[in-house]
């Protein structure tokens, strides 16, 4: 079963990956790819996830012609992944890989960073001002001559990604970002991934980051896309993910697991407004200015979210959407949100 | 184990501020010239020429100290079998042994030739940046290929080093301890086959990296040399010393052979 | 085992660097670019590795496996020594740039010749022919080198007899370390990773498009 929702943020932005039906055969016989197809629209912000030896780092290497497709094609930017354009290609596309070891190779942190520029020829001053402006959207100015591997494995991480701004990549595609990452590296990443106006595919098995991040979501199964639709939905699918050897992200578990344990148990008035005010609390938690709601039924609501008190009335029981989806997302609320008792506001 | 020779590199000294290719050059030709010495004072003096070059170059001496502890320990060996196993005329003998003084004078020589140049090759390379150094030695036409390997082989190895000292400690964690068996043999090659997969494994996804951001081939730096009158004031007096060295080895050659420290 | 300055005379050293060269030249045949960054990573595995040390009584010996190199790296092993053997004289402080070239023949020729033997085990078939073959490379490769270190000695004079003597009877107990640690990781990058061997009947797969 392919959900296709084509998610409202995409409609009328252009399309700037275009992966068309592609196979891939690793040269021992293990075919990973199998007819992979999906698109990118401009400014997206998408994630794609999916078990381990799904294709993931197949299908990224594809997306800058590390590796060409058996059949199909992958055209980035109208530009189709071919061995005479791979130099363009690798322009437009800036991959950040999982280990920042794998990309910090050369002596200093200026030189690493000048790589991606100065093998685009780029004239001297023009690579001075662009490794300043990168050390700089990562937090490592004046780091130049350092050298990489006596840096913190954090500083790592943000060195990799400076790499890969250097040269300034339409598209930016992160395998596992957040690995190992102290919490607050990962509040920065985060932060940074939503304010950063560019195209970004995010791979990930952390799967909260991807519905804090992205709009939209690819679940990547068995060389194929089974799965294409807004982040909100596919990551509160409990059984699409479980189907595929996934969870829940954590977010959405507490979430459910606290309105079970308000659904089921029986349990004092101040205590229910505790967990009430966590739950709601939990949504609003990233700051009163920059949030989702995030709810398990994607609508909006025509009264004003309080942050300070608990509104019980938001506690909705299940009814039927009329919002352009026909999805309702399996087993998340169901049942319990059923047993719901609607009380009045406090 | 210091594996980074260029950590005081920043360090100022009249070393440190020589241009990098003529300080290699110059010095590089002294080190020969030591190496070929054969008179016991050529080699003091080129002793003393290397103490001083240490001592210019404002490195520390725990930094150089450490260092020489290993060549010291290596050239022991020699001071123990050179005496006895000259051939000739011995002097006298220990415990049955033909002693002769001219094996202890080789061996003299030899410790005093090797420390010399130990020194002048840490002052030299202790006072830039390692890839500096290497930059400057392909300037002096030393291979490309070469000297941009030997930037990667330096970089990575830190990272195995890492690697392996993480590997040994949960090794010993789980309670093996080296002997001197064939267990251990055993363990030492798969321990070194696992570095080995882990590096094969590596080089995929560094080449990868290296593509990505547009790598064709060609490995582009944004060092620059600038060389000056002093530079080459400097290199003359090591010029200079090169050729009174050499000077004086050859003399003492041919000095009378009754001189039995020449 | 490495020689240090100060004992070689100038014709051996400039025969060092002469052979170190062509056998440079010969073996760096065809490296493309993508070889280039590739070996140097695994050339300073075993850089790592030499700091791997063997209890024997109450010392110890460091690891060579330059042996293993000539398995695992067939003909590239001389670079990858050649490497190991710059790096060493130049940031361990030991001394050795004047004898890059001779060390570098010595090891190099070693990792070579072990990479020949290794290649014989094509006409055998038998249980753990790895091992065996790994092995007998290990030993040959430390006992060529040996010989090829006793033998520059020999050149400076009789007074370095018995020192080359005592060198080649080092290199004994060395070449059994270095025959087992061999066998034993042949074996397991067999079992493991067979494509890491040298001379693998199945061609390397071309993986990356450059």
């Amino acid at each position: 079963m392919v959900l296709n929702v084509m998610p409202h943020s995409a409609m009328g932005r252009r399309v700037i990956i275009d992966v068309d039906n592609v196979y891939f055969t690793y040269p021992d016989g293990h075919e990973v790819l199998k007819g992979l197809s999906f698109h990118l629209h401009a400014g997206e912000k998408v994630a794609l996830i999916g078990p381990n030896g799904a294709g993931k780092s197949t299908l990224m290497s594809h997306l800058n012609g590390v590796q060409l497709p058996i059949s199909g094609r992958v055209v980035i930017e109208d530009l189709e992944v071919k061995k005479e354009n791979l130099k363009q290609i690798r322009r437009k596309v800036g991959i950040v890989f999982q280990d920042p070891d794998d990309q910090l190779f050369c002596p200093t942190v200026f030189d690493d960073v000048a790589f991606g520029p100065l093998n685009l020829g780029l004239p001297r001053e023009e690579i001075e001002s662009r490794v300043k402006e990168a050390l700089a959207v990562v937090g490592l100015e004046g780091f130049e001559q350092r050298s990489s591997f006596h840096l913190s494995f954090g500083e790592r991480k943000r060195l990799a990604l400076a790499t890969v701004l250097s040269y300034q990549p339409e598209i930016l595609v992160f395998d596992e970002p957040s690995t190992n990452m102290d919490p607050m590296n990962r509040r920065n990443l985060i932060n940074w991934l939503k304010a950063a106006d560019r195209t970004i595919l995010l791979c990930t098995h952390d799967l909260d980051i991807a519905l804090e991040v992205c709009d939209r979501c690819l679940l990547l199964v068995d060389g194929r896309i089974l799965a294409d639709g807004p982040a909100a939905e596919i990551l509160y699918d409990r059984k699409l993910l479980e189907d595929n050897k996934l969870e829940l992200p954590l977010a959405v578990m507490t979430h459910e697991m606290l309105h079970g344990i308000l659904a089921e148990q029986e349990m004092d008035e101040a205590d229910r407004v505790v967990i009430g005010r966590f739950l709601h609390a939990h949504r609003h938690v990233h700051g009163p200015d920059s949030h989702r709601h995030v709810h398990v039924h994607a609508h909006d609501h025509d009264h004003a979210h309080l942050h300070e008190e608990v509104d019980e009335t938001h506690f909705h029981e299940s009814e039927p959407h009329d919002q352009g989806s026909d999805l309702t997302p399996g087993g998340a609320a169901g049942p319990s949100r059923d047993k719901l008792k609607v009380e009045g506001g406090k | 184990m210091a594996l980074d020779i260029d950590r005081y590199a920043s360090v100022a000294s009249p070393i440190q501020r020589w241009d990098p290719r003529v300080k290699t050059a110059a010095l590089g030709v002294l080190i020969v010239t030591i190496a070929l010495l054969k008179t016991i004072p050529m080699a003091a003096a080129a002793l003393v020429i290397g103490a001083a070059i240490v001592l210019i170059s404002a490195l520390p001496l725990h930094f150089v100290s450490h260092g020489l502890s290993f060549i010291l320990v290596f050239l022991v060996p020699f001071f123990l079998i050179l005496p006895f196993s000259y051939p000739g005329q011995a002097a006298f003998h220990v415990l049955g042994l033909p002693f002769a003084w001219e094996g202890l004078r080789l061996a003299a020589l030899i410790f005093m030739k090797a420390l010399a140049i130990v020194l002048i090759t840490f002052s030299a390379f202790g006072s830039s940046r390692f890839d500096v150094s290497m930059l400057a030695l392909q300037r002096l036409k030393c291979p490309k290929v070469i000297v941009q390997m030997l930037l990667f082989t330096y970089r990575y190895t830190f990272v195995f080093l890492d690697e392996m000292r993480r590997m040994y400690t949960a090794m010993r964690a789980r309670g093996f301890i080296e002997r001197t068996d064939r267990r251990t043999l055993r363990v030492l090659g798969h321990f070194v086959g696992t570095l080995l997969v882990h590096s094969f494994e590596r080089t995929e996804r560094v080449y990868k990296a290296m593509l990505s951001k547009g790598y064709q081939g060609e490995l582009h730096s944004m060092v620059e040399f600038q060389s000056n009158g002093v530079d080459f004031i400097k290199a003359a007096v090591v010029l200079a010393l090169v050729v009174a060295l050499l000077i004086g080895d050859v003399g003492g050659r041919f000095a009378p052979a009754a001189q039995a420290w020449y | 085992m490495h020689i240090s300055e100060g004992i070689l005379s100038a014709p051996v050293l400039t025969a060092g660097y002469v052979g170190a060269g062509l056998l440079a030249a010969a073996t760096m045949r065809g490296m493309d670019m993508e070889e280039v960054p590739k070996l140097s990573v695994i050339t300073s595995v075993f850089f790592v590795t030499s700091l791997i040390k063997f209890p024997i009584g109450p010392s110890s010996v460091h690891l060579i496996l330059n042996g293993l190199a000539g398995v695992v790296l067939g003909w590239r092993a001389f670079p990858a020594i050649l490497l190991g053997v710059i790096l060493q004289a130049i940031i361990f402080g030991h001394g050795g740039v004047t004898v890059i070239g001779v060390n570098s023949v010595m090891l190099g020729g070693g990792a070579l010749v072990a990479y020949g033997v290794w290649q014989l085990r094509h006409y055998f078939s038998f249980a753990r022919k790895e091992f065996a073959f790994g092995a007998l490379a290990g030993g040959i490769a430390t006992i060529s080198s040996g010989l090829v270190l006793s033998a520059a000695l020999l050149t400076t004079g009789e007074a370095f007899f018995a020192v080359a003597g005592a060198v080649l009877a080092a290199h004994i107990p060395i070449m059994i370390v270095e025959g087992f640690v061999v066998g034993a990781c042949a074996e397991f990058l067999n079992r493991v990773k067979p494509d890491i061997l040298a001379g693998q009947k199945r061609a390397k797969p071309q993986v990356t498009a450059t």
